[in-house]
């Protein structure tokens, strides 16, 4: 059938010759007819007779519809060419702007394709992670779709850690690799072939798929952009043999508006009914937001909840910031993570959790037992898998919370909102109290110290920040504080959820991207930032004046800790012999290595030094430069000696030759 | 150290690690704290400030000042220790005693 119809829309053979193949296959006249009626609104899209395409120039013709009744002109364009430039054509009509790739030299169809079409521009990453983390940031700070590529099962390879982290962080990161084998040769172990490479990201993709023929690469591709964007989001991984790239198609090109499902859920009204009369009814309601909230732009929308029910808001481990945290009804983030570590309310009798995946660390499930839970969600996946829930309403969290509101303001008598407005009180005079005491951080005895202290270069930072700055945080052993994120027009929070380690930079280099109007800070501790420095070089070559501040203790001090706390009075601390932990001897200086990627930067030692730096950091960055603060940052903690022992490997002595 | 005096304390320390991974104390453990009674005012402060995030394993086997202690307690106010001044001296001082650096050396582990 695939050659009758080639050979139809070539001009090779007549529509009755057409018809009459058909049917002496044993197809009805009638079905042949409509066969032949589909085939047309095809070739009817080209203009003329159907050219050969010039090799690697995709001949992207007259728009039609190829499917009949449903879609627009726009919607549908046929076209013929490789099947790289195919590719290129679907990633344009898949509302794809930015391509973020590493040289991978059997995509060169698709590169080609590239010249003649300006609007999809492609960024080439030095290293696949760092790429990957970028095109992440940049889909994180923009919610507008992109690609990650790479060459075949070895480039993937450099970019999974990403990929891991954007499946943990529920990101739309769709990426692509060729399978390094011809269609013919597969099988053979050949130059980087690794039999079934898709199997290996399928743990952490949300949707896997692999091309089974040059002309169902466009719809390979658009499947796998509604995949990663249908919620709850994650990453998809698309593949097809290398020689696809240049065999010459004819396909559809699709608009991805024509298949995307556009799910917004609302909640259940039964369940929204009782999670209402929960709330309404509970002596000390809490709610924990989560980054559901974010994606959905629905942070006015649980402020006016909580103000509602004048009820305490707090939040676990997540990427943004949710709520406003200079909002009286902010008591703070879970500072272990579960609720039983919470300062205050000790007492909540109804939980509320608003789009917060909850990560469990700890056999103890975050929200205890005894408490009455509601969660409120789109990732319906993993609701129920730890915790008790009392009422669950699988939602849009934009829409469930414009539900719950309305049903609470349906049982709120004038008695309740004087109640609600009492409890609105109490929570205030907490906070106050409590960011009076959390303000009490600079009364450190170390506070002036040099090398500083992580919490004065924080505190430093916090008051140099614009008003709306956007803060990636990717020093994993820092708390920030002192920040006053607020998602609703100030300042905002991309940390991460993964702990793959060196995201930060290629993040902040996205986000700058996406957002090139508003201040952007990374923070990134040094074992983390050595892990993915090469986004430097695309700051400096893309003109992103990200301000980088590198918290440099020449340490991985959170494993250092916890370490210790899983071996308490080892011989590790009774000898000082940490073998794990220390990046020193030599030290590492950042700003030389930003140097060599064309980013300025200097080394700070102590805090007058450091607000010096700073104005010079603004400075470059007004001027649309990047800049790199490599701050020397104490190490703190038990066991750190002040010259910190190093596994004795010398391979001096066994040296026999000076070559 | 003796087993009951270990399961008495727990606090952070420092720029250690990242609370979320630290180990939740086991209800166990602060039950067996609750039967200790508290001679210094330090003592009692640490029980109700810190148990609620982890445990001792991590500081533990520290020997330091009070300064050193004090400075270590600022640095859970940055992860959202709410505490005043006055409390936080009152544990440094505590601590700064029973774990100075006179104070009895740690015991240790059982290979």
């Amino acid at each position: 059938m695939r050659e009758l119809v080639v050979k139809y829309l070539n001009k090779e053979m007549s529509r009755r010759k057409f018809v009459g193949t058909l049917t002496k296959a044993g197809i009805t006249v009638t079905a042949a007819q409509g066969v032949l009626a589909s085939v047309s609104s095809v070739s009817v899209a080209q203009t003329g007779p159907a050219p050969t395409p010039p090799a690697g120039a995709a001949a992207a013709t007259a728009a039609a519809p190829a499917t009949a009744g449903q879609a627009t002109t726009a919607a549908v364009r046929a076209v013929q060419g490789t099947g790289g430039s195919a590719f290129a054509d679907q990633l344009i009509a898949s509302g794809v702007k930015y391509v973020f790739g590493n040289s991978a030299s059997e995509d060169a169809p698709f590169y080609d394709a590239l010249v003649d079409r300006p609007e999809l521009k492609y960024i080439l990453t030095p290293h696949e992670g760092p790429g990957a983390a970028m095109a992440a940031g940049y889909i994180k700070a923009s919610g507008e779709p992109a690609i990650v590529m790479q060459a075949a099962v070895v480039g993937m390879a450099n970019a999974i850690g990403q990929m891991i982290n954007a499946f943990k962080e529920q990101t739309p990161l769709v990426v692509y690799s060729y399978r390094s084998d011809q269609t013919g040769s597969a099988g053979r172990d050949g130059f980087e072939e690794v039999a079934n490479q898709e199997q290996i990201v399928q743990p952490f993709t949300k949707h896997t798929w692999l091309a089974r023929r040059a002309d169902m690469i466009p719809e390979t591709v658009r499947r796998a952009f509604k995949a990663s964007w249908t919620p709850p989001y994650g990453p998809s991984y698309i593949s097809w043999h290398k020689d696809y790239n240049q065999t010459r198609i004819r396909a559809d090109i699709v608009a991805q508006n024509q298949i995307d499902p556009r799910m917004r859920v609302r909640p259940n009204p039964q369940e929204v009914e009782r999670a209402a009369k929960l709330l309404v009814e509970a002596k000390m309601p809490l709610m924990i937001v989560g980054d559901e909230i974010y994606k959905a732009k629905a942070a006015p929308k649980a402020v006016k909840l909580a103000e509602l029910l004048g009820m305490p808001v707090t939040q676990a481990r997540q990427l943004y910031a949710n709520f406003p945290e200079p909002h009286p009804l902010w008591v703070g983030n879970l500072p272990a993570g579960t609720l039983n570590s919470i300062t205050w309310p000790k007492d909540a009798d109804v939980v509320i959790n608003v789009g917060n995946k909850l990560q469990h660390n700890s056999p103890a499930p975050i929200v205890p037992r005894n408490k009455k839970f509601i969660d409120m969600r789109i990732d319906h996946w993993s609701m129920g898998n730890v915790m008790l829930t009392e009422v669950p309403l699988v939602a849009d969290v934009g829409y469930g919370l414009d539900d719950l509101i309305a049903a609470v303001e349906q049982l709120v008598t004038p008695a309740l909102k004087q109640k609600f407005a009492e409890r609105a009180e109490e929570v205030k005079k907490v906070t106050t109290q409590m960011r009076a005491l959390r303000a009490g951080i600079v009364n450190s005895p170390d506070w002036d110290q040099a090398p500083i202290i992580a919490d004065r270069l924080t505190h430093e930072i916090s008051r140099f920040a614009d008003p709306d700055a956007i803060i990636v945080h990717e020093a994993g052993s820092v708390s920030l504080h002192g920040f006053g994120f607020n998602p609703i027009g100030g300042r905002e929070l991309f940390f991460y959820y993964g702990a793959h380690l060196g995201s930060g930079v290629g993040t902040a280099a996205g986000v700058k991207l996406a957002r090139p109007n508003q201040q952007v800070i990374c923070l990134v501790g040094d074992g983390s930032f050595i892990f993915g420095p090469t986004a430097l070089w695309n700051m400096a070559r893309l003109e992103l004046p990200v301000i980088t501040v590198v918290y440099n203790n020449h340490a991985y001090s959170g494993p250092h800790s916890r370490a210790i706390s899983l071996v308490p009075s080892g011989r590790m601390v009774e000898t000082g012999q940490y073998y794990h932990d220390y990046l020193g001897s030599p030290d590492m200086d950042m700003a030389a290595i930003a140097k060599g990627f064309g980013v300025d930067g200097e080394v700070v030692h102590n805090p007058a030094q450091l607000r010096e730096a700073l104005v010079r950091a603004r400075k470059h960055t007004v001027e649309g430069k990047p800049y790199l603060l490599d701050v020397q940052v104490a190490r703190k903690g038990i066991g750190w000696a002040e010259k910190p022992w190093v596994p004795p490997i010398q391979i001096a002595g066994l040296r026999t030759r000076r070559v | 150290m003796s087993k009951v005096r270990r399961a008495c304390f727990a606090f952070a320390l420092a720029c250690a690690s990242t609370l979320f991974l630290i180990a939740p104390a086991s209800a166990e453990q602060t039950q067996e704290s609750a039967k200790e009674p508290a001679k210094h005012p330090g003592l009692e402060l640490l029980r109700s400030k810190c148990f609620q995030c982890h445990t001792d394993s991590m500081w533990r086997d520290a020997r330091q000042d009070a300064r050193w202690w004090e400075a270590a307690l600022y640095r859970m106010v940055g992860r959202g220790g709410v505490w005043t001044t006055e409390e936080i001296k009152v544990m440094a001082d505590y601590l700064g005693t029973d774990f100075g650096p006179n104070a009895k050396p740690p015991e240790r582990a059982k290979q």
